[in-house]
């Protein structure tokens, strides 16, 4: 009975299709064409974007461009302060793995949060540079933007791998990775009450209460992150100088593992 | 003769470098940041030379390829040639080099070696050349100069003739140059005695003449003055004989010369003829009721109405005028990639500059931000279906954002902390001119503070105003009662240090801090008095007040409804406190409290012109007149309020 229900149906569709003009097909068929192109379209945005950038950050003269050519070539080159961001395709060592684009920031006050938000979307990992000679001077600017990066809402929902490149390494008065990362975390602990006692942004469009970083009533501590983070000395430089390659092993093992 | 002379990239890679006179390489690389900082980053890139110490920085930017141009020399010389060697530089080096930037991108500028110097060389040789300066121009002799032709005769002056000889000789003087300039061309000292007499007898035959014409045109033009003879002697000789007696307007003469009234009214009471006076016009609206005052009527929706009407018809009848041409040529400037042009730009820039003033920004700053925004756009190509009015829309709220961005770290609280370690009171000291806010936003912040934990001690160093420490007093008394001692373990959180009226005011801030030391507290906040920038005795004691005292934070206060005059008065107080202060580093303003800023609905221009004088943060946004009125600034939504048509 169904199919008997149906079948004039069909059958006056049929008729209806063939009676007219041909433009009523025509137009189902454009209309079929834009929704194929419109999820193909959709599916390939997807894929493109998907995050494969490794972002270099950093303080002015934390050493990100140079790090940035010598991962990328190997060679030592002469570098000014970066107006703005350069990005290459890094390949690991071993050809196996899969490239990553590297993407160096600047890291001037001015621009630093302008290029941030150009960027972390399509972040899969993070390198934050940190200047290991003028660390002892530079701790509260560090701590003030390691701590931008760190509530920022896009990466504390995607999460990338945080890597903190102690730099410089290659000059005596370097401090160690882990008192660096004591400092830091002492610092980011006073940050945290600081920071939201500033007084409100003016137009109140700060979503609620700006995010708490770790866990409230604990010092704060990097394992808390919901991100792994890393410490690792290197130096962009090299001992030997600008003739021989630069001491950052432990960057590259990193670098192969998360691409 | 150049110090130096770097190319590199916009990411930071240099790219190619030479060093002139200075043998170490990093010589360079010190004042080519402080040029980027100062001068790219800040927006200040309008024109395009840079001083640095020692050094002048010139420098070009190519938007195409993302490169700087940097070329550096001793302040000391001026060299003409300069900018003439970065343009034929930048030209060379992006042919010579164009495959590298366009095919291979960033990998491209890292691996490739740009061996440049040979043609640098060549381009410096040729720019010195052509700027040295022509042989200059020998003096002529004496046998050369026109005075040598002249007989001794003509040069005797009779009292007749002297007017006619001097005018001769002043039209002789202007042709007189011209000749002399043929003669120094070739150079040639026998062709140039042949020469001036020569011209010297046709130019005094034509003189003659061009001088009757003129006379004659003269007194054509003065018909009516009548008894001027064609000789100009006679007139002389004429008034010399009847000469009159001057009369004086204010000596010798009685008051019944200079009695002008009509005789017949003077005193008399009903002499004058009464008026045609017409009730209605001097009254003017018959319907109001007599001895009511009326409000100012508002008119300003009507007068929004009629304008946009207007400008409606006149918008139809300009897109008919372009007709098909406008239309293909404006779909021509959407795709495709074509590069900025300055002639592009202009009309855009001139409507945002238009628009910034009419934001409130400072008109002088509005001009050299759309400057620099020009300078860092030209020559970029635009990718498909941008118009030259958002690229260049885009780049200037880049810009604006930039501007707004702190310089340095703006954490009041973590500061106080610090000091608290070092167990001494943080300082910080409001100024600026009459009635922006000062007190008002003291009471605030240190509303802010108490909140969280922090002692205030208030010291009244506004020894002038009448009722400067009664109203903080009053804050005091009030702050006390919102957190009373009880609440925060029995200390007292806010305390007012005064020494009444008419004192020193650094006197009393440096007895406040060391009373603050000694009883504890943790933050000092010094209300100065107002004081108009060109003030200087004040501006003076200002700065001794700072000087002397050091304070941590100097907060100049500022009122958001300020226009052009918050150039004015940013430049004086840092120049005031620049020029008194003995330390090698002055203390300038170290940052700004921006007040009334609920008073401007979308005119927050202020905010831009503050920022780019000082290059220093806002510290607080001011917005109204209780305690709870006190934000940071949001540079995105002040950018988004300033952009918005």
């Amino acid at each position: 009975a169904m199919a008997g229900g149906l079948e004039p149906h069909l059958e006056a569709l049929r008729r209806e299709l063939r009676a007219s003009d041909p433009t009523v097909l025509s137009v189902l068929l454009a209309l079929l064409a834009v929704v194929i192109t419109f999820l193909i379209w959709r599916f390939v945005q997807a894929r493109r974007s998907s995050r494969k950038a490794v972002l270099l950050l950093g303080l002015c003269d934390a050493g990100k461009t140079l790090l940035f050519a010598r991962l990328l070539t190997g060679k030592y080159r002469d570098t000014q302060t970066s107006i703005t961001d350069s990005s290459a395709v890094y390949r690991a060592s071993n050809d196996k793995s899969a490239s990553v684009t590297l993407i160096d920031l600047p890291g001037h006050e001015s621009l630093r949060l302008q290029f941030l938000e150009r960027f972390k979307a399509a972040a899969r990992a993070i390198v934050f540079v940190v200047d290991s000679v003028a660390f002892q001077r530079e701790v509260k600017d560090v701590a003030e933007f390691l701590y931008q990066v760190l509530v920022d809402s896009t990466v504390l929902k995607n999460a990338p791998a945080l890597l903190i490149a102690c730099n410089k390494q290659d000059v005596t008065m370097a401090k160690s990775a882990k008192l660096i990362q004591q400092q830091l975390e002492k610092e980011l602990n006073t940050l945290r009450v600081t920071r939201s006692a500033a007084p409100t942004s003016l137009d109140g469009s700060s979503t609620g209460a700006p995010a708490q970083l770790g866990k409230k009533g604990k010092d704060f501590d990097f394992s808390q992150l919901p991100m792994k983070v890393e410490f690792v000395e290197c130096s962009a430089r090299g001992s030997k100088g600008e003739e021989g390659d630069a001491d950052f092993e432990g960057l590259e093992k990193w670098l192969a593992k998360i691409a | 003769m150049l110090d130096f002379f770097t190319i590199f990239s916009k990411g930071g890679l240099v790219l190619w470098c030479f060093q002139g006179v200075r043998g170490p390489a990093a010589a360079a690389t010190a004042p080519v940041n402080a040029l980027i900082r100062s001068v790219l980053l800040q927006e200040r890139g309008g024109n395009n030379s840079f001083t640095h110490e020692a050094l002048t920085l010139k420098y070009k930017l190519d938007n195409q390829f993302e490169l700087v141009f940097v070329v550096g020399f001793q302040k000391i010389l001026t060299l003409t040639y300069v900018d003439k060697l970065i343009d034929d530089v930048h030209k060379e080096f992006r042919d010579k080099y164009r495959n590298e930037f366009q095919q291979k991108g960033t990998l491209g500028l890292l691996n490739g070696t740009f061996d440049f110097k040979e043609d640098f060389l060549r381009l410096l040789r040729d720019a010195e050349e052509s700027s040295r300066v022509r042989a200059p121009t020998v003096m002529k002799t004496f046998e050369q100069s026109l005075k040598s032709q002249k007989t001794v005769k003509c040069m005797i002056e009779t009292r007749g003739e002297k007017p006619k000889e001097k005018v001769k000789n002043k039209k002789n003087k202007g042709p007189k140059k011209e000749g002399t300039e043929a003669v120094a061309a070739p150079g040639k000292a026998s062709a140039g005695d042949k020469q001036p007499p020569a011209a010297g007898d046709k130019e005094e035959l034509t003189k003659d003449e061009i001088l009757q014409k003129n006379r004659e045109e003269f007194f054509r033009r003065h018909k009516k003055a009548g008894e001027k003879s064609s000789k100009s002697p006679k007139p002389e000789a004429q008034k010399e004989k009847g000469k009159k007696p001057r009369v004086w307007d204010l000596g010798n003469s009685n008051a019944k010369v200079l009695d002008y009234s009509n005789s017949a009214t003077n005193g008399s009471a009903e002499a004058v003829p009464a008026e045609e006076f017409d009730r209605d016009t001097a009254l003017g609206d018959r319907n109001r009721e007599p001895g009511r005052l009326y409000d100012l009527e508002y008119e300003s929706d009507d007068e929004a109405e009629e304008e946009k009407v207007t400008q409606n018809p006149s918008k139809p009848s300009a897109k008919k005028g372009g007709g098909l041409g406008g239309m293909f040529g404006m779909l021509k400037g959407l795709v495709g990639s074509k590069s900025l042009t300055r002639e592009d730009m202009d009309p855009v820039l001139e409507k945002m500059k238009d628009h910034l003033i009419a934001k409130n920004v400072a008109a002088e700053i509005a001009v050299q931000l759309c400057e620099s925004v020009a300078k860092k756009l030209e020559g970029k190509v635009m990718g498909t279906f941008t118009t030259v009015t958002s690229t260049v829309k885009q780049a200037l709220q880049e810009a604006l954002v930039q501007i707004l961005q702190p310089q340095r770290r703006v954490d009041v609280l973590r500061d106080v902390l610090e000091a608290q370690r070092h167990r001494r009171p943080y300082v910080v000291t409001f100024c600026g001119v009459n009635g922006v806010g000062k007190s008002t936003n003291l009471a605030k912040i240190s509303f802010w503070l108490i909140e969280n934990g922090f002692s205030v001690l208030i010291a009244a160093c506004d020894t002038f105003r009448a009722g400067a420490v009664e109203q903080l007093r009053t804050h005091t008394r009030r702050l006390n009662a919102l957190h009373p001692p009880d609440s925060h373990g029995g200390r007292t959180m806010v305390q007012l240090y005064e020494k009444g009226y008419g004192k020193d005011a650094a006197g009393i801030a440096m007895e406040a801090i060391s009373y603050a030391r000694n009883q504890g507290f943790d933050v000092v906040l010094v209300d100065t008095a107002g004081r108009m920038q060109d003030n200087a005795p004040l501006m003076t004691a200002l700065a001794k007040l700072i000087a002397v005292n050091a304070p941590d934070l100097v907060l100049f206060v500022g009122e958001a409804l300020v226009g052009n005059e918050a150039v004015d008065q940013l430049v004086k107080f840092n120049k005031a406190l620049a020029d008194h202060s003995m330390a090698q580093t002055p203390r300038l303003i170290d940052g700004i409290v921006l007040t009334k800023f609920d008073t401007i609905d979308d005119k927050v221009g202020a905010a831009i012109s503050m920022t780019y004088i000082t290059s220093k943060p806002i510290v607080f946004v001011g917005t109204g007149q209780t305690y709870c009125d006190l934000r940071s600034l949001n540079a995105k939504a002040v950018v988004a309020a300033l952009m918005k048509a």
